[in-house]
């Protein structure tokens, strides 16, 4: 029965190559489609790990403070003591400009005997991340004071970047050289997974160091945690506070919330606008295969008819057309999934191979519906020939 | 002869009702797309609210500091300084508008927060750009000499900080805990115009920061005008000299850049150029490849469905064969019959744009954009029907003057 169908097939190569590379192209289509969508749910559905609901981000110049290092950890520990004072705030973190959600990124990569690890997310100033974000730890201890002394730098480190390193076996206490091997910093703790590029986005490789000295010269954002009593008020209060602090500097106040929704639209929005193409090029594809399949069946009237007559049933001659469609989807699917699978093969754009499996698959099974769907009428319709009238014909 | 053509193709266009809707759903959809896309292009590229003066103007925007060897980098928007102590003595430069980057800050009014984009910038921006003033003028150079606290706010800015108030002028706005007064009052600037869209202009001398550091890098950015716009080639010429005049500040770097460039470029290399590279090749050949992916598959639906209504027609080409017809003259019928259901297409894409740009316009998808088809557009639009006809209409054509007369005959 299938060799037959192959040769039905191979005699009109001429028109079913059409068809077949429309089928091709509408299944990368689709492949990128279910792609980009696998890739995004399976972020989505991974935990968040911090709380950024009723985090404030303050941003200032530091250009007008003094440059003296003791000096200005004096004037750092004021200030986050007389913030704390204030009943709306609960918690108080400087923070370099890379804090979640913001669109500022810091990078660095690290070395583990002689292997280096590059796109390091480095938060730094993030000894306080914990109480303001509330990071989870899984491993070791967050920083404290006893950090301020120790021989080798302490940092802490994210889940994903730990199973980089050091697969099952864990983290803590092990020593890292930094980004041109020359000092080793320890780590003291390993916490769970941000995502601080949005809920879409994986989290990366993150590690996160106390403030040197040396780094408060550089502070530009001071990240609080509010209580609910902190409204507009009180916000007109903060700014005023804290354009008082900083004379000659602007003040920008930033609520996580926006700044979330914010890095969700960049994510979403070209999203939809790319499922609005795709589904109008499916729409239109789905219009064309069951055109031509409606019209191919009536040029095969006399060949339908003679079937017909010498006893084959109804449902027999649709089952042969649709199954006559289905081998086609699949010849186009074949070269599809040749051309889909070297993304896996070569890790393109350095996805999870499991993202782009999943995606050929779906594919696949849209596909087959697909056609299955666009056949579906006009097998019924052959079925319905009646063999005197189409043998009459001829 | 042309006039039998549109007969004919109207004929067959009624003859299969459901294969004429497939075809123009396909057409009309993608040029649809097209047009919307190109509306938007016109909207980003071409002489727009309020820089009218684009055909005269070249953009500084980015410093960019290199090592060629270590391969580090350092990119930035240029320094008042730069522009100040060197751009402003060329000798081809009419005027030139200095403005800083937009910086936000926050007003509370009524216990509401507004956010100000706002933007230090100097006199002769206001020459150079023509801003629409609904209420007021803009700064002199006195007031800026004089480092005055005035504003000239946006439209926007006006109804979010003052409500309804007819007349705003010589009132005070409290911005960065601040008071400035008030003195003019212009129209919204698209967010697409990056150099250009704030919602608070003022001064740069009243700037709390230092901004006459002698740095290259700095937070801002210049428009040149030149006199002519047969003198941007000179400007250009005369400001890559001078570049190659400044003296690279430390010895981390061993290269430096800047480049006064036209619209067009300077999106370009913001987008995938660097210091060397102006990234106008790039960018013009990703969004070409991007659209002859994105035609290809309408392009093959109409291709199969034409093919289908050929041999549906293999009589009809059989006896016009016989009866001496040429290919050439077949293939030219149906080419001729392909562009008149695209074009037919294009016109209830054209509506279907419309109706798009309306909505994207009303919805305020992109803050202070408004699409609009012009003529331009329509050009464009044209040219995207002539093309997608050509593209979809010659296999077919060809397929179908291959017709045996025979057998196109015997069919029958």
């Amino acid at each position: 029965m299938l060799k037959h169908l192959f040769k039905l097939i191979w005699n009109k190569r001429k028109q079913n190559f059409l068809f077949l590379s429309e089928i091709l192209v509408s299944f990368l289509v689709i492949f990128a489609v279910f792609s980009f969508l696998t890739f995004y749910y399976q972020n989505y559905t991974k935990p968040l790990g911090f709380e950024y609901k009723r985090v404030w981000a303050v941003n200032y110049d530091n250009e007008g403070l003094t440059k003296n290092t003791d000096s200005l950890q004096i004037f750092y520990h004021n200030l986050k003591n007389s913030l704390k004072a204030m009943p709306q705030i609960e918690e108080v973190s400087l923070s370099s400009a890379n804090f979640p959600y913001s669109n500022s990124n810091i990078s660095t990569s690290l070395n583990k005997d002689g292997k280096r690890f590059d796109w390091v997310n480095s938060y730094t100033d993030a000894e306080d991340y914990a109480k303001v974000w509330n990071i989870k730890l899984i491993a070791g201890r967050w920083f404290n004071e006893d950090d301020k002394v120790t021989k080798n730098k302490s940092i802490i480190i994210n889940e994903t970047l730990q199973t980089a390193i050091f697969g099952k076996s864990s983290a803590v206490g092990q020593l890292l050289g930094d980004y041109g091997n020359k000092s080793r910093m320890k780590v003291i703790g390993v916490v769970r997974d941000i995502k601080a590029n949005g809920d879409f986005w994986p989290a990366g490789n993150a590690m996160f160091n106390r403030s040197d000295t040396s780094d408060l010269r550089y502070t530009q954002n001071i990240l609080l945690k509010v209580n609910e009593d902190a409204n507009a008020a009180f916000e007109s209060e903060l700014y005023k506070f804290m354009t008082n602090t900083f004379k000659n500097s602007t003040i920008g106040i930033e609520h996580l919330t926006e700044m979330r929704d914010a890095k969700n639209e960049v994510t979403i929005i070209p999203m939809i606008i790319f499922i609005i193409i795709a589904s109008f090029l499916i729409i239109n594809v789905a219009l064309g295969l069951f055109g031509v399949m409606w019209y191919n069946i009536n040029q095969r009237k006399g060949e339908i008819g003679l079937r017909r007559a010498i006893g084959a049933s109804g449902n027999s001659v649709s089952y042969q057309l649709v199954q006559e469609a289905l081998i086609l989807a699949t010849l186009s699917l074949a070269v599809g999934c040749f051309f889909a699978v070297q993304f896996p093969l070569l890790n393109v754009f350095n996805v999870p191979s499991s993202v782009y499996l999943i995606a050929i698959l779906l594919a696949v099974v849209f596909i087959y519906l697909l056609v299955f769907a666009c056949a579906l009428y006009p097998g019924k319709q052959a079925a319905a020939i009646h063999p005197a009238i189409a043998l009459h014909e001829e | 002869m042309l006039k039998n053509y549109f007969k004919i193709a109207i004929a067959v266009l009624k003859r299969r009702k459901f294969f004429t809707f497939i075809s123009l759903f396909g057409i009309s959809f993608t040029l649809t797309i097209l047009m919307v896309g190109v509306a938007f292009l016109d909207k980003v590229i071409s002489p727009d609210y309020p820089d009218y003066k684009r055909e005269r103007s070249l953009y500084v925007t980015t410093m960019e500091m290199s090592n060629s060897k270590q391969g580090w980098l350092n990119r930035s928007d240029v320094s008042f300084y730069f522009l100040d102590h060197y751009v402003s003595r060329l000798k081809n430069i009419e005027m030139m508008a200095i403005s800083s980057n937009a910086r936000s800050s926050n007003a509370y009014v009524n216990n509401k927060k507004i956010v100000i984009d706002y933007k230090h910038t100097n006199a002769d921006y206001w020459k150079v750009l023509e801003y629409r003033f609904l209420e007021g003028k803009p700064y002199t150079q006195s007031q800026i000499d004089n480092a005055e606290y005035v504003a000239v706010i946006s439209i926007k800015t006006k109804q979010a900080y003052f409500g309804d108030e007819p007349k705003v002028v010589g009132k005070y706005i409290s911005a960065d805990n601040i008071n400035y007064r008030v003195i003019g009052v212009v129209d919204n600037v698209p967010k697409t115009l990056h150099g250009l869209a704030g919602d608070m202009y003022l001064p740069y001398t009243v700037a709390k920061d230092n901004y006459n550091k002698s740095e290259l890098m700095g937070g801002f950015n210049a428009v040149l005008l030149a006199k002519t716009k047969a003198d941007i080639p000179k400007l250009k010429e005369e400001f890559d000299q001078m570049m190659k005049k400044i003296p690279i500040p430390t010895n981390e770097f061993d290269t430096l850049y800047s480049h006064a460039d036209t619209y067009f470029t300077s999106i370009t290399r913001r987008i995938a150029g660097d210091g060397k590279d102006s990234g106008t090749s790039a960018v013009i050949g990703i969004v070409s490849l991007f659209v002859l992916l994105f035609l290809l598959l309408p392009t093959i639906n109409l291709v199969n469905i034409n093919i289908t209504r050929i041999l549906e027609r293999s009589s009809e080409i059989g006896v016009r064969k016989a009866f001496g017809a040429s290919s050439k003259t077949l293939v030219y019928q149906f080419i001729v019959e392909n562009m008149i259901l695209t074009f037919l297409g294009g016109l209830i894409g054209l509506f279907l744009s419309a109706f798009v740009i309306y909505f994207i316009n009303d919805l305020q998808l992109i803050e202070n954009v408004y699409l609009k088809i012009n003529f331009s557009v329509l050009l464009y639009s044209f040219i995207a029907c002539l093309f997608f006809g050509l593209l979809s209409g010659v296999y077919p054509a060809w397929r179908m003057s291959k017709l045996n007369v025979v057998k196109a005959l015997k069919a029958q």
